[in-house]
């Protein structure tokens, strides 16, 4: 088993191969290296696979992406607009909706007051005098009809007594 | 290209920042966000190998590393209102770029999840297809496409936060501080996560060494 300083060392000499231990680190991990053959070994395998990544090259790189990047831009552009010109239709549908859900609330409201019955009954006498006012008004079409119908039996009856004399 | 240039340094020193002065990207990410379109292509077209190439590190395959490189440059795109230069241009496009990879690496998975760095453990231990290197002997004259096969193979077997670190380190150069900023974790986070993904790779490779390749001096 490995003595707790090479335990140490070994956390640290990825850093250290990069260059990121601080100086007063580095330099205690460097005189460790010296004198301890395993440490040694580590190291060196460490650094030698990173070095065995530089086997793996990049491929070349196909030529023209600037231009189909900036015909893909063109096409993003286009999206935008396309979006840009449905969104007055989608306000447009949800004012609509927005409309016939009010009607839809109001026609509702009606036939629940239909349902329940009238007005609740007129306590105050200036209540009861629009209450009686609004009744007559409501009347009013009946009342006229009426008025007519006499007009019309009293046309009538002259006419027969006429004719009769 | 020059045209853009101009318009690049004349919107960055307008802008008056100090902190990343040398960073001409910023400087056309400004004016591209002031509405100068030539300064988005200048910007594609000085960073896109990169992008790709690092793409490439982290999925294994150069066509898709181009469609998702564009990807990379079309969020880049949308985000010109909301970009604030407060980091290297380089650390930002690289945190989208590792964003992106990951994403796809997980979609090719078949998992439905989109979760970006931020969103990773602490270890990021993400479950990896490991493969078997216990069982693959080399036969000392290993091909060259063979061995950077094997090498691809164990990067892509990292975890997905050291591979990412590996990736930045490695190929990108990126300090540690770098790579923290990118990851958005701490200076001593990516220190032990490169340490542990070192030790992974040499678990991995090591056989590799052994035949002769990859043996340099110390």
């Amino acid at each position: 088993m490995s003595p707790p300083v090479c335990h140490w060392v070994q956390s640290v000499l990825a850093a250290y191969l990069a260059g990121e231990l601080k100086p007063s680190t580095a330099d205690a991990v460097r005189r460790h290296l010296a004198r301890c053959d395993e440490c040694r070994k580590y190291a060196t395998e460490l650094e030698e696979t990173w070095n065995l990544l530089d086997e793996a090259p990049l491929p070349p790189v196909r030529p023209g992406f600037t231009e189909r990047m900036m015909a893909r831009v063109v096409e993003e552009k286009e999206l935008r607009a396309l979006e840009a010109r449905m969104r007055p239709n989608r306000i447009l549908r949800q004012v609509a909706a927005s409309v016939l859900g009010v009607a839809a609330g109001l026609l509702i409201g009606l036939a629940l007051y239909s349902w329940t019955g009238q007005l609740r009954e007129p306590k105050s006498p200036i209540e009861r005098e629009v209450s009686r006012s609004i009744t007559f008004l409501e009347d009013a079409d009946l009342l006229d009809e009426i008025a007519v119908i006499e007009a019309i039996d009293r046309l009538t009856g002259s006419t027969d007594r006429a004719s009769g004399a | 290209m020059g045209k853009a240039i101009a318009v690049a340094v004349g919107a960055y020193e307008h802008a008056g920042r100090r902190g990343a002065a040398a960073d001409y990207d910023v400087g056309l990410m400004l004016a591209f966000q002031k509405g100068k379109e030539l300064a988005f292509q200048e910007l594609v077209e000085r960073n896109h190998a990169r992008v790709i190439g690092l793409i490439y590190r982290f999925i294994g395959d150069a066509a898709d590393a181009e469609d998702l490189a564009q990807e990379v440059f079309l969020r880049i795109y949308r985000a010109r209102q909301t970009y604030k230069p407060t980091a290297k241009f380089s650390t930002w496009m690289f945190r989208i770029t590792a964003n992106v990879s990951l994403n796809a690496l997980r979609s090719r998975a078949n998992r439905r999840d989109d979760v970006s760095i931020d969103q990773m453990g602490d270890s990021g231990e993400g479950p990896r297809g490991i493969p078997d290197h216990e069982c693959e002997m080399p036969d000392g004259h290993l091909h060259q496409a063979e061995l950077q096969e094997k090498v691809q193979d164990a990067i892509q077997a990292l975890p997905e936060k050291q591979q990412i670190a590996v990736v930045l380190n490695k190929y990108e150069g990126m300090s540690y501080a770098d790579i923290a900023r990118t990851i958005g974790c701490s200076t001593m986070a990516v220190k032990s996560l490169l340490a542990r993904a070192r030790d992974n790779l040499k678990d991995r490779l090591l056989l590799y060494i052994r035949t002769g390749r990859g043996r340099r001096k110390v």
